[in-house]
């Protein structure tokens, strides 16, 4: 292993050149692929607030059609949302919260400003560890009789009070006055089930099929998604009797979601949504981020072996195999992947961590605060960096291993 | 019996517009502990015949055995196995790898060896080197030799495998006088000591006397 990295050093010590784009093409294409793996994985890994996302189902919506064949989507109200999927079995908490709205904030006489406001219940913070600076979250009783109570989070504190110590303070939100009872950290609004700068207490929209309510699902550990959505297609079934007198019934869509699907497979309210196609695209550009360095840098080490064809004829005559001259090459131009890799994730990742205007584009709202990846970045990303690095070296490699080891000895020793 | 015995061998090269006959009815037997050199001018098929002795060309007619084996019926992966095991190469341009320091250089043939450690390695690379006084440059690089040096390393690594045969192609042709006269002296003492093979192509009628029996080529045929 020893001898083989000095002859990687002086082999790129002997053609400068080549060696030194091949090693740069190496590090930018892992670095370029870490960065779309972590910017797609960020969307479905668990990160602060949104720590629980392996154990978290979402339910958004409802779908009925009514005797003519009319069709009816969209949010369901809170009462629906607790019809479907209060008390499932194996699941350890529900929280029932509303869309995220933009309203005109004051905390200081004159100091407005935009915050996003996000009614919910108290379970909400049970299923989403937002960290508490100062202060509580608020009580259900206290969302059920739906109190002017509000938890909001430091940037909003800021803006409002100019620091954070403003418990029992009232921040006016589109000109009605909340007390502040909680403090809580700032997080990036890539967790978007779980993100806003105001929670306010709120019993539910407790009238009709249709609302703003988005049901949390806290899955107990262990516990088969599958068989929570059995229990829930049965309640749709319970759902339609009560539907029936009205003409109507509901077409399931296999809800409750998972954060996969949350994040980047619903289509909409009236269809089922699909991952498929989702995961082909997603696979597709890593494939094309993958093959097109991949043909560039088998195009340089081409250009370099064919300064070492004497090398190769010369080993073959004193008994290199042909399956030999091949894994030898591919094995040392994984050694130089590798290094590139090491160095194309470093920097990967601490673009990710430093970079906030990466995120900000994926966001709705756009707070361009970082998310916590540090969960992004483990076991996981190492082992899909160490894979990649494998399979651009052996796309890149196999053709001229190949055609090295189909060298004629004789021919090959007196290359020039 | 010989240690090599060649049969028939011819060897055509083959385009589409020529055919070249490079060997022609080519019978040859080589004994064990033979020092041989292989004459004739350039372009007769010396070197044509020395690659198929080292089983890195084939014929296109006849039969070589080696070591009572008929050598044409091997695969590659067969042929490669047997050359590692049997045969050493010494070549006119050194063909030392540039990017390998000198004890890398003469480790090859003992690489493709199965069974052989790495500590075993380095150590018959060591020995093989003081043998031929080439310790103090063990860690150099090819472009730090001079090229009786370099020839030396090319020897250390053609005998490191310990082969019964070694196959020189004009090992002298690219070195003065004196350094030539060196690396004679050395194949000498390596037939002599170890009883090794050698058949060496050259152009060198004084260094050919000195071998036990000089076959001489002319057009792809042995004259005499």
């Amino acid at each position: 292993m020893k001898q083989k990295i000095r002859q990687i050093i002086n082999d790129m010590r002997q053609q400068p050149l080549v060696g030194t784009v091949t090693f740069i093409a190496t590090v930018l294409s892992i670095f370029l692929f870490m960065v779309v793996v972590i910017t797609s994985r960020v969307k479905v890994v668990p990160f602060s607030p949104e720590s629980c996302r392996d154990r978290l189902l979402i339910g958004q919506y409802i779908h009925v059609k009514d005797e003519k064949g009319n069709d009816s989507s969209g949010s369901m109200s809170t009462l629906t949302a607790q019809k479907l999927y209060d008390g499932l079995k194996g699941v350890e908490c529900v929280s029932y919260s509303q869309y995220l709205e933009t309203m005109t904030a004051a905390g200081i006489e004159g100091k407005y400003f935009n915050a996003y406001c996000r009614p919910t219940d108290a379970e909400f913070f049970k299923v989403f560890d937002h960290k508490l600076i100062a202060g509580r979250y608020y009580t259900q009783e206290e969302a059920d009789a739906s109190l002017p109570v509000v938890v909001i989070n430091e940037r909003t504190a800021r803006k409002a009070f100019g620091t954070v110590d403003c418990l029992g303070r009232e921040i006016s939100l589109n000109h009605k006055k909340y007390n502040v009872v909680g403090v809580v950290s700032d997080h990036s609004f890539l967790a978007t089930t779980a993100c806003g700068d105001v929670f306010i207490a709120f019993g539910g929209d407790k009238e009709g099929l249709f609302g703003g309510t988005t049901a949390a699902l806290l899955v107990e550990e262990g516990v088969d998604f599958d068989s929570v959505r059995k229990q829930v297609k049965a309640r749709y079934a319970i759902l339609d009797t009560e539907l029936r007198p009205e003409g109507k019934k509901t077409v399931y869509h296999e809800a409750p979601f998972d954060q996969a699907t949350v994040s980047g497979g619903l289509r909409g309210s009236n269809t089922t949504p699909d991952t498929t196609s989702d995961s082909y695209v997603r696979y597709t550009l890593y494939a094309i981020l993958l093959l097109v360095p991949a043909i560039n840098l088998s195009s340089l080490l081409h250009s370099r072996m064919r300064k070492r064809i004497s090398e190769i004829g010369v080993r073959r005559a004193f008994g290199c195999t042909r399956l030999r001259v091949i894994t030898d090459i591919i094995w040392e131009n994984f050694l130089i992947t590798l290094v590139g890799g090491i160095v194309g994730v470093a920097l990967g990742i601490t673009f990710a961590l430093t970079y906030s205007g990466l995120y900000e584009d994926m966001e709705t709202y756009g707070s361009g605060i970082t998310p916590d990846i540090g969960s992004v970045i483990n076991f996981g990303t190492i082992l899909i960096a160490v894979g990649v690095c494998f399979i651009l070296n052996l796309i890149s490699a196999s053709l001229p291993a190949w055609q090295a080891s189909r060298l004629n000895p004789v021919e090959a020793i007196n290359a020039k | 019996m010989g240690i090599i015995t060649l049969n028939g061998i011819e060897k055509v090269y083959r385009t589409k517009e020529i055919e070249t006959t490079a060997l022609e009815n080519v019978n040859l037997d080589v004994n064990k502990g033979e020092f041989l050199s292989i004459m004739g001018p350039s372009g007769c098929g010396k070197s044509t015949l020395l690659n198929i002795i080292g089983l890195l060309d084939k014929p296109t007619k006849g039969c070589v055995t080696i070591l009572d084996r008929d050598c044409s019926q091997l695969s590659d992966r067969e042929l490669s196995h047997f050359r590692n095991a049997n045969l050493g190469f010494v070549f006119q341009s050194f063909h030392l790898i540039p990017t390998l320091d000198v004890a890398a250089n003469v480790e090859i043939p003992l690489l493709y060896r199965k069974g052989v450690s790495a500590r075993q390695r380095r150590e018959r690379v060591e020995q093989v080197l003081e043998r031929l006084e080439m310790s103090h440059r063990i860690h150099h690089l090819p472009t730090q030799l001079s090229g009786g040096q370099s020839q030396r390393v090319a020897i250390a690594r053609a005998i490191v495998g310990n082969p019964q045969i070694v196959l020189a192609d004009e090992p002298t042709g690219n070195l003065d006088s004196k350094m030539g006269a060196e690396v004679m002296s050395l194949l000498q003492r390596l037939n002599k000591e170890d009883g090794t093979t050698i058949i060496m192509v050259t152009h060198n009628e004084m260094q050919a006397q000195e071998t036990d029996r000089i076959v001489r080529f002319f057009d792809g045929r042995i004259i005499g």
